[in-house]
């Protein structure tokens, strides 16, 4: 019963913990969200991600795939977005995606949040830009490859 | 798909200037996911704690200790990895707290966990999209375990 107790206070003072964490957040993301987000429209073009897929992207990096799905797979099937596109998106996204959230959870019990978020950002960009400039996803029947 | 058409119309149509009214969206949305994680956390926080006391996972730490310490953890973690990648992240973290591991091996339990984690869950979205999903999830996998080696090597090259 005592083992109860103890596991039941630590794990509702850690639940405390990720509110402080993820409160600001959502109420970043919501600010963000109004926003156009035009500030980084170029800067992904090298790896074969651009305009209109960049929504996708940068829901997927910030909040998530589980939580940016609604608008990624909205954004992936009106906007003109190919399915080479669409793949490096989801490949990088495989990678990083909710590297706030993800990050300070695991920062709360005390992860090197720095040596998280560089190392994923530097796998996801590598990998995608290896797979774009590779001749896997030249063929018209791209990202199945 | 209608929870899909409404986040697009909040993102389309969104006041910027309506800061009141997006503080409480925000406040609400972090309250509730919060909410859902307490309600893997506290439950699973708790099995941990007594299948710590019964001595199962010393049992499952020694099976997985060889491969483990390619990764550079300690055999019992195997167990938060396993609740990440089948479960959620939520899950690994109540599974790993109770574990009391050092700064390393949770950066490198964590880096593991952040590229792979709720694969069923995470899977099934990503097959929505269109693309090869069976595949995503083997890169996400394999890199997941290669940058857990990467890091340990890493990390004790410059320690």
């Amino acid at each position: 019963m005592e083992t109860v107790l103890v596991a039941l206070k630590d794990s509702l003072i850690l639940s405390a913990k990720l509110l402080f964490i993820i409160l600001p957040l959502s109420i970043f993301y919501e600010f963000l969200k109004g926003r156009d987000s035009k500030l980084a429209k170029r800067r992904f073009a090298f790896i074969g991600i651009s305009g209109s897929g960049l929504i996708s992207l940068v829901t997927g990096i910030i909040i998530g795939l589980t939580y940016g799905a609604g608008v990624i797979i909205h954004s992936l099937r009106t906007s003109n977005v190919g399915k080479k596109e669409a793949f490096l998106i989801l490949l990088f996204l495989s990678i990083c995606h909710a590297i706030i959230e993800d990050t300070l959870i695991f920062v709360v019990i005390g992860a090197n949040g720095f040596i998280l978020i560089a190392f994923r950002f530097a796998l996801a960009i590598i990998l995608t830009y290896a797979i774009y400039r590779s001749k896997i996803l030249k063929t018209p029947e791209g990202g199945d490859g | 798909m209608t929870g899909a058409a409404y986040s697009v119309i909040i993102y389309r149509h969104m006041q910027p200037d309506n800061y009141l009214a997006v503080l409480r969206r925000g406040f609400i949305n972090g309250v509730s996911i919060t909410f859902t994680m307490a309600k893997v956390i506290v439950p699973f926080y708790i099995v941990i704690e007594f299948i710590k006391k019964t001595g199962f996972i010393a049992v499952i730490s020694d099976f997985f200790k060889p491969f483990m310490e390619l990764i550079g953890l300690p055999g019992e973690a195997a167990l938060g990895l396993m609740a990440g990648y089948f479960i959620n992240l939520y899950a690994a973290i109540a599974v790993i707290a109770p574990l009391e591991l050092s700064t390393k091996d949770i950066t490198i339990a964590a880096l593991i966990l952040g590229i792979s984690h709720s694969l069923p869950l995470e899977t099934a979205v990503t097959k929505q999209t269109g693309v090869n999903a069976w595949l995503l999830m083997s890169v996400r996998v394999f890199f997941s375990l290669l940058s857990g080696v990467i890091l340990n090597v890493i990390w004790k090259l410059f320690s």
